[in-house]
């Protein structure tokens, strides 16, 4: 378990990890065999779920947590001679397998023990089976002891706990360089079992866990997926206290945060002082939180309360919510972030256990009660061995719910019980109403507003701080007059910051972080309802003080200030003498670097001396010295506060002229700064006012400019965050979510310690030098503005790799087919200034050349080449027919991209052979999936990660919209999420859907590159995929945020030799193709790739050249001139001059040009070069930042030791095999299908068996295309509970029939046919209260029919576009994104229903009336239902209710039918306000 | 398609302002364009747009901020465009009238395939004509400085030079041996492309600016050079091209022969009213004229003639039309005004009566290429022909014409007389004596305004380094090698 030290680009912190879970217990306290068996066998039923490692046998971990497993217990203890007292504790310890080593560490243990006053008794060695391991579980096994420990005398079991918690702490704190002693638990109430099992073999691998006397009453269980290789066991759950499915995406602010405030905590119950970090800076994101809960457990706050501290709900976004419970939330949150991401947690300590939902519910988490008093609650439903007769009660916790079992007092509480307890703890409203001030802006004095600058200042500060007049005109004018980002297309070709030739803003040496795959970015536009930007100003308290001197703290609704909110927080009398203002100006002679230094210590002192507000300014220039950058201010006094442990007593506000954008805003908020006055931006744009360049709004004073413009900041805020998957502002500030391109080690360690920067880059000299300069510039009342050119092309600005001297090469060169022509092209790329990362990298040959008719044929290298996905809909038809002509002439692959296909082009040339499958599954029918080679999940785009599509609404014409099942000319939006991937496991399920419909395809996952990457690439291996593609942050748009464009992602080279190190690194490489793409141009450009690890290669933006852009940038507005992304009938009729050949002779070209410099490196194929870096040697840049830029990291080598070779174009080894239920309908529906017979058919089904009917289904399709069994129906009778993804991809004439329960995803990419789920015919339950279907039903479906005799869980019918569902319940966001299709609620929605719904309709019943506070009010209008003039819903609803009941058996329905007119007026018809009532009713006569 | 998808570059067609109609404007000197009807140019600025690469700035020798320009005129906001425009080009008013706009900004412009450009010059004419007669004037926020500099030359790369210094703090002193500003702006260049009234204008501006005209002032004549090295921080000189080429035709040296120049000065000068230069000035009424030649000067001779009641005017080239050099746009309006062309012709020589010329021997030339620059013209054996003649211009081109005293000040010339400037570590378009500046057509040869008027400009930013009044430039040098 020795780790190795990093090379190259692989971090060991990039390691992600994600799972099943689950909890098991008795109400009444009643251990039993029965239901630790249970436990077992649901963990075994949930292997799907983990991941499994290179050896194809070991799993990534697996475990379980006993409660009071006493008998047993004392078991073990007597066997191995050790005497325990009344009151004792058994722990589990990995130990070294070094038997001195081991006694060492045991020693240790036991001294810590003895010290903390209880009696070690004796040790036990744990028997393992390495056999049940796997290869690589038991080579990197550790000893396995287990140890009992007898409470001091007359300590409680309180006192005996918290004794055990300091000794492990201590004992963790003394041997904190001991890799191998790990406890894994050590309780007087648990016990913790683990190991890097293969799935479902935990018990053969513990003896131990196969004994009769085995009994508990509760029990957890976890099965881990992670995305690494090197297997770990400690990082196996459950860990001490709790089990976690999802991803804590808040960790790195949780962690630094917690040390920074550890001197604050103290409890009089325990002593915290002596135990080292409270939280363990490393290890996984769940290990940190089980950290952080045992402390608050320890400390003395209970689990129930902990739990909703640590994990609150969106408590914020409920319109009803009792004031007492939100005063709770709120007076936690003010001294303590929330540990925010997808969660999905059981819990289990002496008192309680539990299970919990973070507050987007993005995890499922389905519970049982059974009428002898037992609950479980797991990742899926039908783990259980309990028939129907025997449940009472089923349901699905929702967002931010909470379930427990109270252990001691044996009840079951759930979430409103709970809520009862916390609100109840202390008079928390009465508190915070003394004790918090809000500033509200309407309440200022407005004589706090700020004067205008003269216009000399102006212009002095404006090139002080290097605006340039882009900036001005598009970034900040957009900001205030749209209160929005400025939108634009194509990708960014200019150079990274540290490749600039000029001196460049030193936020552009930042790169967002962005979710991709183990984890999901938020919905900010749609689920907004769950995000804050709500801000505190004042001191923390101790958490553990309850008290009202806690809630004294000032509110602000967002951290970007007004000049009035600025004057009236440092007015208030509270700070009036504990504030203090830092000039961010320097001797010249000093240096940068010890100006901050001499910062950070002065602010310290501050501090240390009582002051709470400490004001970061450069307002105050003063000639002679030289400006400190506010973000390298901010970020070097967070980084010292913090480590003084002194930051959480004070508040950093920046008043600084060089925030502009929300990009800005969100680098400063990152590393620390509590609130910013961007005073300058104000300014400017209070002069672009007066100047008449910029409206105010309606109605408004020109000085409420600023209100706008912040407005449009704080959606950009919105975004960053959501691009991470955080909610609040509070989980991001610090967190330093960036990856540093560029930034020399000095800078980084002083100002942005732990954030990633892997190339170095530009000193504090570099930095410093180009703010002379432009102080100088300031100075100079000749310098005009400079015109910016980071966006446009502009001769004297940046320069930009597709220059029009490039366009226009290129256009001659593919346009005639002249080799000459292309030369030439190509040597002024290759010939450029250094401004990407490989123009530092030269071609190093190691052999000498060969000829080049031993080379690979061009042939064999086109089939490399992909271009990269573009829908129909950015581009025009002709546009996209003419690139895949191309592509398959040459005999490569054209992308589809994510707005479908006509259907009449399959089959031709016309079709493109990589099929994208995109969050809004536009198009995605099980047609469109068999007509591929390719099926391409897009996680991510290069142009914005992170972030959701947008086809502006004037490019919807009648062809997009009917691909796109869509209405003209309204705008469609793809979600940032893919609906039914929130973590790694559910990639792993999505590509066994796609393998189930489409079983010989290639599964594609599209990544960005971004520190990290390359681990992710790693789980998507493990998830079955069979290429992976890193895109470079340069990747193209048809239309995307500007700041998007610019500050998300990192180069290729970076991302790609990540992933490739990391998978040569975890003994994956060979299962996977791995693609490239962003910005290759030349033959050059893709030997380098290959070098660096590509086996393919994406083009993008060089085909649309050749077909004739220019490079507009104007795609998003419909308006290209040249006739390629656009859907305008003149322009694409008369000026779209693009033909297939001309794309053809580029990708020739490039493939003549790869094995002309193939033949000089002395390789015969690609193949031969992939991966060795040996190949290519670091040149000198031109300019001292270049200079700086180590890319040594991207060249090592000596990742190279397992020798791997290269697969070419086979399938994938991990693939995962198709379930034996699906083998078997497979078989028995063959002749059926062959014959278009007609037939019915009887199964049993289980949560294993997953994906049922997709296979079936894409059988159809082949053979029959959209017509499936249209003709000859097939119904399929299911009895059990059925495994994820139920009938999806179902296809017309399918008839899915399920008696029971079905989990997550039933229904997704439904284009046909119909789904019936309707309870047991022995349940006892009411169907209308009880769960059936899980998360995300109906997803992107487009047509067919779905009924379901019960609740459906979040996200009911996201992206549905066509089918018609009858459901009696959904949780929240149902019809999300809708765009057509009917849906009838027959019970409670959750909240947030119709957000982004655009098309189709649905009937809510509403019984509590509610509704009206749980629809989203944006897009979507409801009526009542009259029975005047509304005739047709009328009938159409009560057709639909008696559909319904006929088909499931509904007594709710039928109880409903009986009382129509009755319950008639409580029923909503909720429709997009777009739509008239008028055209909805002709719709449904003419459907009638 | 709905309205709203529809976009200006489709729906408004590329248009010029009103061209006077033929009969009425060969009758005069007048330029033949007048102002765009009501709104036009906003109309036609909203044509713009807005490309990514915007390939018009990139055409532009100047880089004008095109786009950016066209926006703010579409706006309305005329004060502000100018403003604009003057940021990079001292003289729009000047290059919107007779910048070969097709072979440039236009000529580069997306729309021009498949839409027609964007009529970008007669934007920028018509924005400053407009700004200026609201009165709008150059903003000067420079403190003086104290410094001098003379210019010797008052064509394009001087004023461009006066006024780059000028908004510097600079005092610029403007020396030209003509009586009135702008060199072959004013007196080369026929009215009826530039209005002398816009000069004269522009003058009023740059005196306003702070810019000293002494005019009727021969450098070397009526002041010594070797004073302005000793009365100012700095000389540029921007004496132009007015040796013209030679074409060595036997007979060229007969009545009736005129070189273009002198014959295009004389006639602005008789149009001025300046001085009585009928002498030099043939009479055309009734004569056949020919021009040889195919550059802008000669479509400027062959327009003049036409204004002069030539009875035909034909103009001789020994390339195809394709390969002409003079602006599309010229030929167009010479053809529209009855200029007849022959190509493929090669003057062979003046045929003279007596001492009068009657007429040109030409042959026919066929282009060859041989896949590198131009196609050149090669003599078809056995295709004489005679055109009669009763005037020939000849416009082959001029050269540098060198001031005489150059040598004196060590200001080093190339064989064909251009000064030499720049490299060997001196400031772009700084001579070899480090005091003195120069750019222009004395630099270039013959070339266009635009590009004088880029020399201008950036010789003042040179001279302004020279006299240590400029930062450092920023980005890329900042971060050059060290």
């Amino acid at each position: 378990m020795t780790p190795r030290p990093i090379r190259g680009l692989y971090d060991a912190a990039f390691e992600h990890d994600s799972c099943g879970f689950g909890l098991i217990a008795n109400i009444d306290g009643r251990a039993s065999t029965w239901l630790v068996d249970q436990a077992f066998a649901a963990l075994a039923k949930m292997s799907h779920r983990g991941g499994i490692n290179a050896d194809g046998v070991t799993g990534d971990g697996c475990g379980i947590l006993l409660y009071r497993p006493d008998v047993w217990l004392r078991g073990l203890a007597r066997e191995a001679g050790i005497a325990v007292g009344a009151r004792y504790a058994a722990g589990v310890v990995f130990v070294d397998r070094d038997p001195l080593r081991a006694a060492v560490q045991q020693k240790a243990l036991e001294r810590c023990l003895r010290e903390e006053g209880t009696r070690p008794r004796g040790w036990r060695d744990v028997p393992v089976d390495d056999g049940a391991c796997g290869p690589l579980g038991s080579a990197t096994r550790p000893c396995v002891r287990q140890i009992f420990v007898d409470a001091a005398d007359g300590a409680d079991e309180a006192q005996f706990e918290r004794a055990l918690f300091r000794a492990r702490r201590r004992a963790r704190t003394e041997l904190a360089d001991d890799e191998t002693f790990y406890t894994v638990s050590l309780s007087a109430a648990t016990i913790v079992y683990k190991a890097m099992a293969a799935p479902g073999h935990l018990r053969e691998v513990f003896p131990d866990l196969q004994r009769a006397d085995l009994a508990a009453c509760a029990a957890t269980f976890h099965q881990r997926f992670s995305t690494n290789t090197l297997p770990n066991w400690r990082l196996a759950q459950p860990f001490r206290l709790l089990a976690h499915n999802g991803e804590i995406n808040t960790i790195r602010a949780n962690r630094t945060w917690m040390a920074s405030r550890a001197n604050k905590w103290k409890s009089p119950l325990v002593e915290f002082s002596d135990l080292g970090a409270l939280v363990s800076p490393d290890g996984s994101d769940s290990q940190s939180l089980d950290n952080m809960l045992e402390v608050l457990l320890a400390g003395g706050i209970d689990l129930l309360a902990a739990m909703r501290i640590l994990i609150p709900p969106a408590y914020g976004a409920q319109e009803n919510i009792d004031e007492d419970l939100e005063a709770f939330y709120e007076y936690y949150a003010l001294h303590t972030e929330p540990w925010d991401g997808p969660a999905g947690l059981v819990i289990c300590d002496g008192r309680y256990a539990a299970c919990t939902l973070d507050r987007n519910g993005l995890r499922p988490a389905r519970w049982a009660r059974s009428a002898d008093g037992h609950i479980i609650a797991a990742s899926e439903a039908g783990l259980w061995d309990v028939s129907d007769e025997h449940i009472v009660a089923k349901g699905q916790l929702g967002p931010g719910e909470m379930l427990g079992v109270d252990l001691v007092e044996h009840a079951l509480l759930d979430s409103k019980a709970i809520d009862r307890i916390n609100a109840a703890r202390a008079p928390f409203k009465r508190w915070l109403r003394d004790g918090v001030a809000y500033l509200e802006s309407h309440l200022i004095d407005p004589g706090l507003a700020a004067e205008p600058f003269a216009p000399d200042v102006l212009a002095r500060y404006q090139k002080q701080f290097a605006l340039t007049r882009e900036e001005r005109d598009v970034v900040l004018k957009a900001l205030a007059e749209d209160e929005a980002e400025a939108t634009g297309s194509m990708g960014d070709d200019t150079p990274i910051a540290v490749m600039s030739r000029q001196s460049r803003s030193l936020y552009d040496y930042f790169r967002q972080a962005f979710a991709q795959v183990t984890n999901p970015p938020i919905d900010p536009l749609r689920e907004r309802l769950v995000m804050s930007l709500v801000t505190q100003i004042g001191q923390e308290g101790n958490v553990f003080d309850l008290s009202p001197e806690n809630a004294r703290q000032l509110m602000l609704t967002s951290p970007v200030l007004s000049q009035r909110k600025l004057r009236q927080v440092l007015a208030l009398t509270e700070y009036a003498e504990r504030q203090r203002k830092f000039d961010l100006y320097h001797d010249e002679h000093d240096g940068l670097q010890r100006a901050l230094l001499t910062l950070c210590r002065d602010v310290e002192d501050a501090v240390r001396g009582g002051v709470v507000v400490v004001l970061l300014s450069d307002r105050h220039s003063t000639p002679g010295l030289l400006p400190i950058h506010a973000l390298l201010a901010t970020g070097a006094v967070h980084a010292h506060l913090l480590k003084c442990q002194l930051r959480s007593d004070c508040n950093i506000l920046v008043e600084t002229g060089n925030m502009r954008d929300a990009h800005h805003c969100a680098c400063l908020i990152g590393f620390g700064a509590t609130a910013v006055y961007p005073y300058l931006a104000y300014q400017t744009l209070y002069d672009m006012n007066r100047r008449g360049e910029l409206r105010g709004r309606e109605g408004e004073a020109p000085s409420e400019i600023g209100r706008s413009y912040r407005r449009g900041i704080r959606k950009g805020l919105l975004k960053i965050l959501s691009k991470m998957g955080i909610s609040t502002i509070a989980g991001y500030r610090g967190a330093g979510l960036f990856e540093i391109v560029g930034l020399a080690a000095e800078v980084v360690d002083l100002c942005f310690p732990g954030t990633p920067s892997r190339i170095g880059g530009a000193t504090f000299a570099d930095i410093e030098s180009e703010y002379r300069a432009q102080l100088a510039a300031a100075r100079d009342p000749n310098y005009a503005l400079p015109a910016g050119g980071l966006m446009k092309a502009l001769p004297d600005g940046e320069f930009h790799m597709y220059n029009p001297a490039v366009v226009g090469a290129l256009q001659a060169a593919v346009r005639t087919g002249d080799v000459a022509l292309y030369r030439q092209y190509a040597d002024a790329v290759n010939t450029r200034a250094p401004s990407a990362l490989r123009d530092l990298l030269a071609l190093n040959p190691q052999s000498s050349p060969i000829k080049i008719d031993n080379v690979e044929s061009a042939a064999a290298i086109l089939k490399r080449f992909d271009s990269a996905g573009m829908s129909l809909g950015a581009l025009s038809p002709e546009a996209h027919e003419a690139l895949a002509i191309a592509m398959n002439r040459l005999g490569a692959r054209s992308n589809s991209g994510e707005g479908g296909e006509d259907p009449a082009r399959y089959g031709t040339e016309r079709s493109s052979k990589i099929k994208q499958v995109a969050s809004g599954r536009f198009g995605v029918t099980p047609t469109y999936l068999v007509n591929a080679e390719v099926l391409q999940i897009k996680i991510a785009q290069g142009a914005k990660p992170g972030e959701g599509g947008q086809l502006p609404g004037h490019k919807v014409n009648a062809l997009i919209a009917r691909l796109r099942y869509a209405k003209p000319g309204i705008g469609l939006i793809s979600p940032p999420p893919h609906h039914d991937i929130y973590s790694i496991e559910d990639l792993a399920q999505l590509i066994f859907d796609l393998r189930e419909v489409n079983p010989t395809a290639l599964i594609s996952v599209k990544l960005v590159a971004h520190a990290g990457v390359g681990t992710i690439a790693a789980g998507v291996v493990k998830a079955g995929a069979d290429l992976i593609t890193i895109s470079g942050h340069d990747g193209g748009t048809g239309a995307s945020p500007w700041s998007s464009i610019k500050y998300a992602g990192v180069p290729w080279e970076l991302g790609l030799a990540e992933t490739h190190q990391t998978l040569v690194r975890n003994g994956l490489r060979e299962r996977v193709i791995v693609q490239t793409d962003g910005g290759m141009k030349t033959g050059l450009d893709v030997v380098k790739a290959a070098i660096l690890g590509a086996d393919s290669f994406g083009f993008g933006t060089a085909p649309m050249v050749a077909l004739g852009c220019k490079y507009l940038r104007i795609c998003h507005l419909n308006s290209c001139a040249t006739g390629i992304a656009t859907q305008n009938d003149v322009l694409r009729r008369k000026h779209f001059l693009g033909a297939p050949e001309m794309a053809e002779n580029f990708f020739r070209f490039v493939a003549a040009d790869v094995r002309e410099i193939l033949a000089t490196l002395g390789a015969r194929t690609v193949a031969e070069i992939v991966g060795r870096t040996e190949l290519l040697r670091q040149i000198e840049g031109v300019t001292v930042k270049q200079r700086e830029v180590d890319l040594a990291p991207l060249l090592e080598t000596g990742v190279r030791d397992s020798g791997f070779e290269i697969r070419k174009e086979t399938s994938c080894g991990a693939r995962i095999p198709s379930g034996e239920l699906a083998l078997r309908i497979a078989a028995d529906t063959a002749q059926h299908v062959a014959d278009r017979k007609s037939g019915h058919f009887h199964y049993a089904i289980a949560n294993t068996d997953r994906a049922i009917g997709a296979r079936l289904s894409g059988e159809l399709s082949r053979r029959y295309g959209a017509d499936g069994a249209a003709h000859a129906p097939l119904t399929l009778e299911f009895r059990g509970s059925a495994g994820q993804s139920f009938a999806a991809f179902a296809a017309a004439g399918m008839h899915l029939i399920l008696h029971g329960e079905a989990n997550d995803g039933v229904g997704k990419g439904m284009a046909g046919g119909r789904i019936v789920v309707r309870p047991a015919a022995t349940a006892r339950y009411a169907s209308q209260d009880t769960t059936i279907v899980g998360n995300t039903c109906l997803y992107g479906a487009t047509g067919g029919e779905f009924y379901a005799a019960g609740r459906a869980g979040e996200r009911f019918g996201v992206r549905n576009s066509g089918a018609l569902a009858v459901v009696e319940g959904v949780g929240d966001h149902g019809c999300e994104y809708m765009t057509g299709g009917t849906v009838v609620v027959l019970g409670r929605t959750g909240l947030n229903f119709g957000a982004g719904m655009t098309g189709g309709f649905a009937y809510v019943l509403d019984l509590e009336r509610q509704f009206v506070d749980r629809y989203n009010h944006e897009l979507v209008d409801i009526h009542r239902i009259s029975l005047e003039g509304m005739e047709n819903h009328l009938q159409h609803l009560r057709g639909l209710l008696r559909s319904h009941t006929d088909l499931t058996g509904s007594a709710w329905a039928a109880k409903l039918l009986a009382d129509f007119r009755d319950v008639l007026h409580k029923f909503w018809l909720v429709k997009p306000k777009a739509a008239s009532l008028d055209a909805l009713s002709d719709e449904l006569r003419r459907a009638a | 398609m709905s309205k709203k998808d529809t976009f200006p570059f489709l729906e408004t067609r590329r248009a010029l302002p009103r061209e006077v109609p033929v009969p009425i404007r060969v009758l005069d000197y007048r330029e033949i364009h007048g102002d765009f009807a009501n709104g036009g140019a906003g109309d036609q600025a909203a044509r713009c747009i807005d490309c990514g690469n915007p390939y018009c700035s990139w055409g532009c020798p100047l880089h004008n901020r095109i786009p950016q320009w066209l926006k703010l005129v579409q706006q309305g906001r005329i004060e502000d465009a100018a403003t604009l425009m003057h940021e990079t080009n001292p003289l729009p008013e000047i290059c919107g009238r007779i910048c070969p706009q097709d072979r440039l900004c236009e000529g580069d412009c997306t729309l021009e395939t498949g839409f027609d450009a964007v009529t970008i010059g007669a934007i920028e004419r018509w924005t400053t004509d407009e700004a200026l007669r609201r009165g709008w004037r150059p903003t000067l926020t420079a403190p003086a400085t104290g410094k001098r500099v003379a210019i010797v030359g008052a064509g394009p790369a001087g004023l461009a030079a006066a006024d780059g210094l000028a908004r510097a703090g600079v005092q610029a002193h403007v020396y030209d041996r003509y009586e009135e500003i702008g060199g072959l702006l004013t007196f080369g260049i026929p009215p009826f492309k530039l209005d002398k009234a816009i000069v004269r204008t522009r003058r009023g501006v740059l005196e306003g600016m702070g810019v000293t005209f002494h005019l009727n002032t021969e450098i070397g004549r009526d002041t010594a050079f070797s004073t302005l090295l000793r009365d100012y921080d700095a000389v540029f000189v921007g004496t132009g091209a007015y040796t013209f080429v030679d074409g060595a035709l036997p007979g060229q040296d007969s009545t009736g022969v005129l070189p273009a120049l002198p014959f295009l000065i004389a006639n602005a000068r008789r149009i001025l009213g300046n001085h009585n230069s009928q002498a030099a000035l043939p009479q055309m009424v009734g004569k056949r004229v020919i021009v040889l030649g195919g550059g802008d000067t000669a479509m400027d001779c062959v327009r003049t003639a036409i204004r002069m009641d030539a009875e035909s005017v034909t103009c001789v080239y020994r390339r195809d039309e394709v390969n002409m050099p003079g602006s599309r746009r010229e030929v167009k309006y010479a053809r529209d005004e009855g200029v007849q062309f022959l190509f493929n012709r090669q003057p062979l020589e003046i045929i003279v009566d007596g001492n009068d010329v009657c007429g040109v021997r030409l042959i026919e030339t066929a282009l060859v290429t041989d896949g590198s620059g131009r196609a050149s013209p090669q003599i078809i054996l056995g295709s004489e022909q005679t055109l009669d003649a009763d005037v020939v211009i000849l416009a082959f081109g001029f050269r540098a014409s060198p001031p005489h005293w150059c040598d004196e000040f060590g200001i080093a010339r190339d064989a064909s007389g251009r000064l030499i400037v720049g490299a060997d570590g001196r400031l772009p378009l700084q001579t070899s004596n480090p005091h003195v500046f120069a750019g222009g057509d004395a630099v270039r040869g013959a070339d266009l305004v635009v590009r004088a008027v880029l020399d201008g400009r950036e010789a003042a930013k040179s001279m302004l380094q020279h006299l240590q009044l400029a930062l450092l430039q920023r980005g890329s040098d900042v971060l050059a090698p060290a």
